[in-house]
């Protein structure tokens, strides 16, 4: 019977300090995540996936391209992300292109996967290039997708889609000429 | 007394059982083929939706059909997406296979001693089709969509949708031939168009 007096104050004092724990993390979140708004930013087109001269199944390609649209979506790094071929993206100032090219895919099997789980992995390898306008470089890596062991082989572009934007998030690109500055010159 | 009784009871019984039994037989072979009950269009196929296609939720299962001059998803219980069949800039029919059974099916193999698991996974896969779809929004933005049919029913859907007025540009593709590991799954079929 008197134990559920401290029981309760245990339980409420344990809320208590979850609800400042959470409170304490949203405040620290903007000065070390978020970046100054005000500061201009770059947009970016997604260009279609270039399969080069890789075999490769158009349905990966595709996979690519829209988990790839997701994926930079979701790091919300950029001002606008635009799809290829989006007429809207034509007068927008400080406009990067990401192209990918696929220089590497091994088709694996789920079924091989599951029987061995040490073969049968789906790999694909990648090479993302973040253009200005003119056509100037300002991003160039090699991004790796793996599906190894559980999931279907398509789970290799997603797993892809987010290391490409894992990889440009975590890189230093320019920064973007102010409006004022460029007047549309990117 | 109650004897009668019991027998028309019975019989009833056995009625109900035999018209549900009729019921699911029919119903099941209509799942088999992959059509739709009472489906009077050209073209209507139950798929998976994999991803890209308007604002579809990601696996979501439901109908493909082509009326109208539109491409239309009707997943289940949720309202339909379309687009219109003449912005499609392309389309490719495929084929693979995947395990069946999902998640609660590899953890039970998991579970099963001595690896008989992996036995199970040697019988426990199902082929089926793809059909990727490029198609472009009034901004002109490329979207691409893959949805997963019954096997034998993309190349169908493709035919139809390219004569319903789909464009195809097949310049572009990369004959691609089967992989080096597990054949039978990675079969990719590219035919002219029409």
């Amino acid at each position: 019977m008197d134990n559920g007096i401290p029981t309760r104050r245990l339980i409420i004092g344990l809320i208590a300090l979850i609800v400042a724990a959470n409170l304490l993390n949203a405040v620290a979140q903007p000065s070390s995540g978020r970046v100054d708004s005000s500061a201009p930013r770059w947009s970016v087109q997604v260009a279609q996936i270039d399969p080069a001269s890789v075999n490769i199944d158009p349905s990966f390609l595709a996979a690519i391209y829209e988990s790839s649209l997701a994926e930079i979506g979701k790091t919300n790094q950029f001002n606008h992300l635009f799809r290829d071929g989006d007429r809207t993206a034509r007068n927008v100032p400080n406009l990067l292109v990401l192209k990918t090219t696929v220089e590497k895919f091994v088709p694996g099997s789920e079924t091989q996967r599951a029987v061995t789980t040490v073969s049968g992995a789906t790999k694909l390898t990648v090479r993302i290039q973040l253009c200005t306008r003119k056509g100037q470089v300002v991003l160039e890596r090699t991004v790796t997708g793996n599906v190894r062991f559980m999931g279907s082989n398509l789970k290799a572009t997603h797993n892809l889609a987010r290391n490409v934007a894992k990889t440009i998030k975590n890189s230093s690109l320019p920064t973007p000429a102010s409006p004022q500055a460029q007047g549309g010159q990117l | 007394m109650a004897s009668p009784m019991l027998h028309q009871i019975a019989f009833f019984s056995k009625r109900r059982f035999l018209g549900g039994l009729k019921c699911m037989i029919v119903l099941s072979l209509a799942a088999a083929d992959g059509r739709t009950v009472g489906c009077d269009l050209n073209v209507c196929v139950r798929a998976r939706h994999l991803l890209g296609f308007v604002d579809a939720k990601q696996n979501a299962t439901g109908t493909l059909t082509v009326q109208n001059g539109k491409l239309q998803f009707s997943p289940n219980g949720k309202a339909a997406v379309s687009v219109p069949v003449d912005s499609i800039r392309d389309i490719f029919a495929g084929t693979q296979s995947r395990q069946i059974g999902g998640l609660p099916m590899t953890l039970g193999k998991a579970a099963v001693p001595y690896g008989g698991g992996r036995a199970i996974s040697l019988f426990s896969k199902k082929q089926y089709d793809t059909l990727t779809l490029s198609y472009v929004d009034p901004d002109g933005g490329v979207h691409e969509a893959i949805f997963q049919l019954n096997k034998g029913q993309a190349e169908n859907l493709r035919r139809q949708l390219v004569a319903s007025g789909a464009h195809v540009s097949h310049d572009t593709i990369v004959d691609w031939q089967p992989g080096t590991i597990g054949d039978e799954e990675w079969t990719t079929v590219y035919q002219p168009a029409g």
